[in-house]
């Protein structure tokens, strides 16, 4: 095996010298697509290669991935006899089902912005950087070319270390606020005081996930607090003590347990949300357009949406912040075929596919000229969240985040923490910091 | 070996007359036995067993083959787990990429892990093969009647038919079963994390650095406090779920048989019912009955028990946390494992039940037992003499119990313990929950070795005294 890979090597440097000898000799065509001043572009072998590859999508998108693999497949016929073999794989576990064999992953897949860090850190992706000359030669563009056809947001979130590592696909991947406007007046949902003061009024609820780091962290960044990645993969956090904006973390917690405290808040499980706003006890729910449907038909015409409401940190209103999340197309750093496997992502999160995208199923497109398009602007949860999306934050997190600042929101929905000891409270600071900064042991 | 002398014993008493037989085969044999120490086929051919002389030679080349081109690319680096890291090089013209001569480092653990086992197998056919030349020779000697190959077949479809019989399955716990158990042993000494993934990293040796951290607290290593919660968490769920799911079974089949119940068969389908339907099913329902929001809160609430709860203080939130708060969730715990157990001891207990021998009953019923004597010094010592073994194998499966403790609180509990949760633990886990969740959430496989490595010297501790102490087989007059 090593043998035949040292062999085509062997080969293939043999050939590449040969080609660059002669570029303009009678092997090369000319590569499609518009060339600008600065491009690299690389000769292009005569003979048609037979490519395979593999490509994971969303069992919900399959058949309007399967047009989209049929029109690469046509758009790139001159060059290769393309096949796609289209497996399911949800964005959501996308990380855990390639890290238990990267080898065996696809080629190509689609996943959740926030689980970017692992992958990088387990070197599962293939850096987009280096497929500049392909994308110039094949597609007619260069990796700038993808960063500025996508909102600045979604590009961060592809990016670690200054390192592009995957494609953006969509930018609905983040939280706001939906409401039932029968219930709920604008004013009310500017603010959680008046939120819950309202809801209360009517005997319904106001529902958020507080167990989980995804969620709970909007408190933190909107105080102006950060995460970060350290050097040995754990968690960066600076929570426990005074952010750029002046705030204590005990502050924050302290602004949490006001709103946790509030009979009228509801502490929603993680996965549970669509149930409870079916269930009719909500009249407003912290959650993204995959609860879209459900509180459309919950709520009927009064459904709504908006950004997410300020909180009351020491006396003063603060935006809560949110975590920016996209979803983003990766091309698998096992990949034989990366080359091939980097057009295939490039196309199907271009600006055409993305339009078809949202189109289909409604799903928001991260593409700048796509997320223009009036039909998008006037979907009332996208707008929400484009609305929301001033204050999101791409998350920056390392493996050990997750359990302890699940346990942390859930001892202050549980109001374990007493408003008022603020030693405790900052004692549970402290133990969160070193849970999430502890290295993989 | 068939003297008398049991377990242990024997089994060295054997591996002793084996080797001394190896022993005098090399010294007393004559020169194609000394030759099949290397040409493993030669005392055959000397004894005219031609097919099977070939065949040890083929058998033997193979070996040598696998040892000198497959081995040593893998063995020779078993010491470092490999060092070259993987790189890639992507190539413009054949728009693929190029990777280096990298070492896999599980790979390498893994072949040579392979090579170990075929080398191990080699040398007990090697040691065999003299024994076996040997006795041919002692044959020959006595002018005794040397087996063709014909007759060697038959012989495996007849006298030693058991041979054949285990061949396979032999092969299967080999290939399926030990090879796995040696490389997960393996890798619970060395980091084998997410940080440390093959291909695209390497990882190598650490030697107990995972044993050490698992029994080590600090503040920045909270494995031995999450550790130490979950053992005792483990052993008093299995200890609990063995017993109440076997009295209940053994009382719900008392009750069932009794003469006064109309409509047994009926009640006995009933109950196994609940075996029918899937536990991924009937446990998912039962864990959404009894969530924070789920049915079972909502009736409380209606009924006002939420509100009583909260104001004698044992509640403090708005609803009852069954399944979401530290002793709530063990105790439903192992009440809904009772709904889910007692069907399947209750159909045990009816089958001995039965078998039960009646004079006993009725000379206890004459001499003026009540019911309650006749339970405790006759039917319950009969149950556990003969399901005592049954016993034994419940409380380890119970030690690993994954669905009920995974599925009644997976994704509705967490812990609002700080230290637990830096371990990516929860109260309720049992050692497993824990290992399964450090495996598919963190991919930390050198931990969840680790623990695997104690769990099954915890289980294979308590079968052997077990087994050995309450359970040997000369009970059954102490019985009687």
């Amino acid at each position: 095996m090593k043998k035949l890979v040292a062999l085509m090597m062997a080969a293939t440097m043999a050939f590449s010298l040969a080609a660059c000898g002669n570029s303009d000799g009678g092997g090369s065509t000319t590569p499609a697509g518009g060339a600008d001043g600065n491009t690299q572009q690389a000769p292009i072998p005569a003979e048609k290669q037979n490519v395979s590859l593999r490509m994971w999508g969303a069992e919900e998108d399959q058949t309007m991935l399967q047009g989209m693999i049929d029109s690469f497949i046509a758009e790139y016929s001159d060059y290769a006899n393309i096949t796609v073999e289209l497996g399911v794989e949800s964005e959501a576990d996308a990380k855990d089902d390639v890290l238990v064999d990267i080898g065996a992953a696809a080629d190509v897949y689609a996943f959740a912005s926030d689980q970017l860090n692992d992958l990088v850190a387990a070197s599962a992706l293939q850096s987009i950087d280096s497929m500049d000359q392909v994308l110039q030669t094949y597609a007619g563009k260069s990796v700038a070319d993808v960063k500025s056809a996508n909102a600045a947001g979604s590009v961060d979130a592809a990016t670690l270390n200054g390192t592009l590592y995957a494609f953006p696909m969509s930018a609905d991947n983040g939280y706001f606020l939906l409401y039932d406007s029968s219930v709920l007046s604008e004013t009310d949902v500017q603010s959680w005081d008046s939120l819950l003061a309202a809801a209360g009024a009517a005997n319904k609820k106001v529902g958020m996930v507080m167990a989980s780091g995804w969620y709970n962290a909007s408190f933190f960044y909107g105080a102006g607090f950060t995460t970060g990645l350290n050097e040995d993969g754990s968690t960066a956090m600076d929570w426990g003590g005074t952010s750029a904006s002046g705030i204590t973390g005990v502050q924050v917690v302290q602004g949490m347990l006001d709103i946790t405290g509030n009979s009228a808040f509801l502490p929603v499980a993680d996965g549970d949300t669509a149930n409870q706003i079916a269930s009719g006890s909500l009249c407003a729910i912290v959650s993204g357009t995959w609860d879209a449907t459900a509180a459309a038909s919950a709520w009927g015409d009064a459904y709504k949406a908006t950004k997410l409401p300020t909180f009351t940190v020491n006396g003063k209103q603060v935006q809560q912040g949110s975590v920016a999340g996209f979803k983003l197309v990766a091309v698998n750093a096992q990949s034989t075929n990366a080359g091939w496997a980097t057009l295939l992502a490039d196309w199907i999160t271009n600006e055409e596919n993305q339009n078809i995208r949202f189109e289909k199923r409604e799903i928001g497109p991260s593409n700048v000229n796509a997320a223009a398009s009036d039909a998008v602007t006037s979907n009332i949860a996208i707008a929400a969240l484009s609305e929301q999306s001033a204050y999101g934050v791409v998350q920056v997190v390392g493996g050990n985040y997750w359990d302890p600042t699940a346990t942390f929101g859930e001892k202050i929905a549980q109001g374990q923490l007493a408003r008022d000891n603020e030693a405790a409270i900052q004692e549970a600071l402290d133990l969160l910091i070193a849970g999430v900064s502890q290295p993989t042991q | 070996m068939n003297e008398g002398k049991t377990g242990v014993k024997a089994f060295f008493g054997a591996i002793g007359g084996f080797f001394k037989e190896f022993g005098e085969g090399v010294a007393k044999g004559d020169l194609f036995v000394k030759l099949s120490l290397i040409w493993m086929g030669a005392g055959y051919i000397r004894r005219k067993q031609f097919i099977k002389g070939i065949l040890m030679t083929l058998f033997e080349a193979a070996v040598i083959l696998f040892s000198v081109l497959f081995a040593p690319r893998y063995v020779s680096k078993f010491g470092t787990l490999g060092t070259v890291k993987q790189e890639s090089v992507f190539n413009i013209v054949t728009m693929q990429n190029e990777f280096n001569d990298y070492d896999n480092s599980f790979l390498i653990l893994l072949f040579s892990v392979f090579s170990f086992v075929v080398w191990a197998v080699a040398l007990v056919v090697w040691l065999r093969n003299i024994v076996a030349c040997y006795r041919l020779q002692k044959m020959a000697e006595n002018g005794e009647h040397i087996n063709t190959f014909r007759e060697d077949l038959k012989s495996y479809v007849n006298e030693k038919f058991h041979i054949t019989l285990l061949t396979l399955p032999i092969l299967g716990v080999v290939f399926f079963t030990l090879i796995p158990l040696l490389i997960l042993i393996a890798v619970a000494f060395t980091n084998y994390d997410q940080q440390h993934m093959p291909p695209a990293s390497l990882f190598t040796w650490v030697g107990f650095q995972n044993f050490a951290n698992l029994f080590s607290s600090g503040l920045t290593n909270t494995f031995g406090y999450a550790f130490g919660k979950i053992l005792i968490w483990t052993l008093v769920w299995a200890v609990f779920a063995t017993i109440t799911t076997y009295l209940g079974g053994i009382l719900m089949s008392m009750l069932i048989n009794s003469k006064y119940t109309k409509l047994p068969r009926m009640w006995r389908t009933l109950f196994v019912v609940t075996i029918a339907v899937p536990q991924f099913v009937s446990l998912l329902l039962v864990r959404n009955f009894f969530a924070n929001n789920g049915i079972m809160n909502t009736f409380c609430s209606a009924i006002g028990l939420t509100g009583w709860l909260r104001d004698i203080g044992l509640i403090s939130t708005s609803t009852i946390p069954f399944l979401s708060a530290p002793g709530w969730a063990h105790v439903m715990i192992i009440l809904i494992n009772i709904w889910i157990g007692v069907p399947y001891q209750m159909l045990i207990a009816t089958g001995v039940l039965m078998n039960i021998p009646t004079d006993q009953l009725e000379s206890a019923r004459i001499d003026g037992a009540t019911p309650r004597q006749t339970f405790i010094h006759i039917t319950m010592p009969y149950m556990l003499f003969v399901t005592g073994p049954a016993l034994v194998t419940d409380f380890v499966k119970n030690i690993n119990n994954f669905n009920v403790i995974y599925l009644l609180t997976q994704d509705i509990y967490t812990t609002t313990d700080q230290l637990m949760a830096s371990s990516q633990a929860k109260e309720t886990d049992l050692l497993i929950t824990w290992l399964f969740n450090l495996t598919q959430s963190y991919y930390n496989y050198k931990m969840a070795s680790a623990i695997g490595i104690i769990v099954f010297i915890i289980c294979a501790v308590f079968t052997l005294i077990a087994f050995n102490r309450f359970l040997k087989g000369d009970r059954e007059e102490a019985y009687r």
